[in-house]
């Protein structure tokens, strides 16, 4: 496995009028190439922001970290992502190296501009395609993520297209110039469960086709369960455990998630109580002190969860989670 | 194509049909005026001097046909109406169209020329504003726009005069020269409409500016905010390409759809406008015809005419959207 991707310390706080938002606060993870990370979290939890921050895609009023690195290494050498700074530069992780699909199709077409001008319009600024060229490539993309009458398509609006297929041609738009990295954030959320399994399919298809990696946002542990490799849980702009899929969702080392867990109904048992994660997430004007789950957790240790900011524990070897209870069960071990 | 000449073909059998009915409301209101025309007429000799018996005022009645009843003389009105004939001036006793003459043109003009105005100066401005961070920029622009909204036209136009009359010694009122105010159309008379009506058209196109930049901010904002120019960006759509062919592109539209009621508010602050610079055009006409003389005839011809430019340019914009927007040319044509 090759590495392809590094995140050290990132970062980033919004300036807003009530005052300076932390959104994310320190998060590290690395991923390998055509590896499947799934970023999982409650809305607000800054696993969006996070994904953006690859693409330096936050809004103006963003602000990172000094100590915040984000390397992305390509076959002709490694880029730090976050000395980019002219547009020029920037197409390089914005539809070059990496691309990136959005929770709601519908709204991530332009709706005036046909999908046909939109795809060519990336291939364009990506690669020296001749108009030609890129639209026979952007029709033979739609025809392999699964769309029927490809090259009517190709010239249709995205209001014309049902919600499965706008997300395919989503998904083909963002692989037409072969990236390194596809972002999917909530790909499958807003469509129907079938469509949904549809898309996922396809996905895995895909990543194996192409051999890139994918950060896989969601709140849906069973979408994770199905897609990904490994998993990355965030709580309040704070990376709370990362391990392999299996590992993390059979045995959680962090309270957090194993809320999330406790909060999925099991089809063996349908008359389990549902036991949600208590409490609201607080507002990000008001970040907890110490390990940021203690206003919520049920086993927060007195005293010193409160204070102390946990470091990452090994449960095993690739499997970390950032828990003081954890840390005094191994230490006690 | 078959299916836009049908669309356009019902959506002037619409306008046609809102004209009628605004004709229908138009001379309700005319017959609601206290008195009619013959009254109206006769009693005005009276003050010259002539003395009048109620049979004159019968006779004037059926010669006018004013003893037929209601939707008869609204149907013979309007039928004449949609010929270019508003009938006689209670008072003046003229031929309406004759009277009006290139008045109303005139006034057309004048205020078609500030919504363009206010348009060229809002769009760039608005999307600038829009896309900007520069709060200096953005304050000093809201603050622009206020006054321009908070400041009645009339008290603009009064300020307006009091200086030119002060500096140079000159109210700056009036369309024309006396030397050209009644000569035929030339090229020096042109010119000397074009000398006198830049202020009307300054006056009217700064509230309609100041409002138009507020649109034009507003539209584009919300456009700017939508998950699909983040996912242009996301595709390394940049700089001008990205602003024009995404955000701007689509605010396009509702700015479009707004231009007849744009037009609509100007023409409502036409009249008093035109009185204070004392204008020889249609909208000092109406003031006159309304609130002096209570010539109904000739005021309820100039209302029907600008009510009528306002369903035509509505019209327009109906049809440059259904060609300009594909959601709603698709919709149109299947």
């Amino acid at each position: 496995m090759t590495r392809l991707l590094d995140v050290e310390n990132l970062t980033l706080q919004f300036d807003t009028d009530e005052g300076r938002i932390t959104a994310v606060d320190g998060v590290s993870f690395s991923l390998e190439q055509g590896e499947v990370l799934g970023l999982v979290g409650e809305s607000g939890s800054g696993k969006s922001v996070t994904a953006k921050s690859l693409m330096k895609l936050n809004p103006g009023n963003a602000i990172y970290g000094p100590q915040t690195r984000i390397a992305l290494h390509l076959d002709d050498g490694s880029v730090d992502i976050m000395s980019l700074r002219t547009s020029s530069e920037l197409q390089l992780v914005r539809g070059g190296a990496i691309s990136m699909i959005f929770q709601e199709p519908m709204a991530s077409f332009a709706p005036a501009i046909t999908i046909g001008k939109q795809m060519v319009e990336q291939l364009l600024i990506h690669t020296d395609m001749s108009k030609k060229q890129a639209r026979e490539l952007s029709i033979e993309m739609l025809a392999r993520v699964g769309i029927s009458d490809a090259s009517r398509r190709f010239d249709q609006y995205a209001f014309e297209l049902s919600g499965g297929m706008r997300q395919r041609a989503m998904i083909a738009m963002a692989l037409s110039t072969r990236p390194r990295l596809l972002i999917a954030d909530e790909p499958t959320t807003a469509l129907d469960v079938t469509i949904q399994a549809q898309v996922i399919e396809l996905m895995k298809d895909l990543v194996a086709e192409f051999g890139m990696a994918i950060i896989f946002i969601t709140h849906d542990l069973g979408v994770i369960a199905q897609t990904a490799d490994t998993v990355a849980v965030m709580y309040l702009g704070r990376l709370v455990e990362r391990g392999p899929v299996r590992e993390v969702l059979r045995s959680p080392g962090h309270p957090y998630t194993r809320g999330l867990l406790e909060a999925l109904p099991d089809l063996e048992d349908l008359d389990r109580p549902l036991t949600p994660v208590p409490g609201d997430i607080p507002s990000p004007l008001e970040r907890p002190s110490g390990c940021v789950f203690h206003t919520r957790c049920q086993v927060a240790i007195e005293g010193l969860c409160r204070r102390e900011v946990p470091q990452f524990v090994d449960l095993d070897e690739h499997h970390r989670a950032a828990c003081h209870l954890v840390a005094r069960e191994r230490g006690a071990a | 194509m078959l299916h836009f000449a049908r669309f356009v073909a019902i959506r002037a059998a619409m306008a046609v049909v809102t004209l009628v009915i605004v004709s229908f409301i138009v001379f309700s209101l005319m017959e609601l005026v206290p008195g009619d025309c013959a009254e109206r007429y006769l009693a005005f000799k009276n003050t010259q001097g002539s003395a009048i018996s109620v049979a004159d005022i019968e006779a004037e009645r059926v010669r006018l046909g004013l003893d037929k009843p209601f939707l008869t003389r609204w149907v013979i009105w309007i039928t004449n109406a949609f010929q270019g004939d508003f009938g006689e001036s209670c008072i003046l006793r003229l031929n309406i169209s004759r009277l009006l003459g290139d008045k109303f043109l005139l006034s057309l003009g004048i205020c078609l020329t500030a919504l363009a105005l206010a348009y060229a100066i809002a769009l760039p401005v608005g999307i600038i504003s829009a896309t900007s961070s520069s709060r200096l920029l953005n304050n000093t622009l809201r603050l622009v726009s206020y006054l321009g909204l908070a400041l009645p036209n009339f008290l603009l136009a009064l300020i307006i005069m009091l200086f030119a009359t002060v500096m140079w010694g000159e109210s700056l009122t009036g369309l024309f020269s006396k030397e050209f105010r009644d000569a035929p159309w030339s090229w020096e008379r042109v010119a000397d409409f074009l000398k006198h009506a830049w202020l009307p058209i300054f006056i009217l196109g700064w509230s309609a500016t100041a409002f138009a930049i507020q649109t034009v901010r507003a539209l584009m904002s919300d456009e700017i905010g939508k998950l699909y120019v983040t996912a242009a960006r996301a595709r390394g759509v940049a700089g001008r390409r990205l602003l024009w062919r995404y955000p701007a592109r689509h605010a396009l539209g509702p700015i479009i759809n707004s231009l007849g009621f744009d037009l609509n508010r100007i023409f409502n602050e036409l009249p008093v406008v035109a009185l204070i610079l004392t204008l020889t055009e249609a909208g000092s006409l109406l003031i006159e015809a309304l609130a002096r003389s209570n010539d109904q005839q000739l005021a309820g011809a100039i209302i029907f005419l600008l009510t009528g430019s306002i369903v035509a340019v509505n019209f327009a914009t109906d049809v440059i959207l259904a060609l300009t927007d594909p959601r709603v040319r698709r919709s149109i044509l299947g």
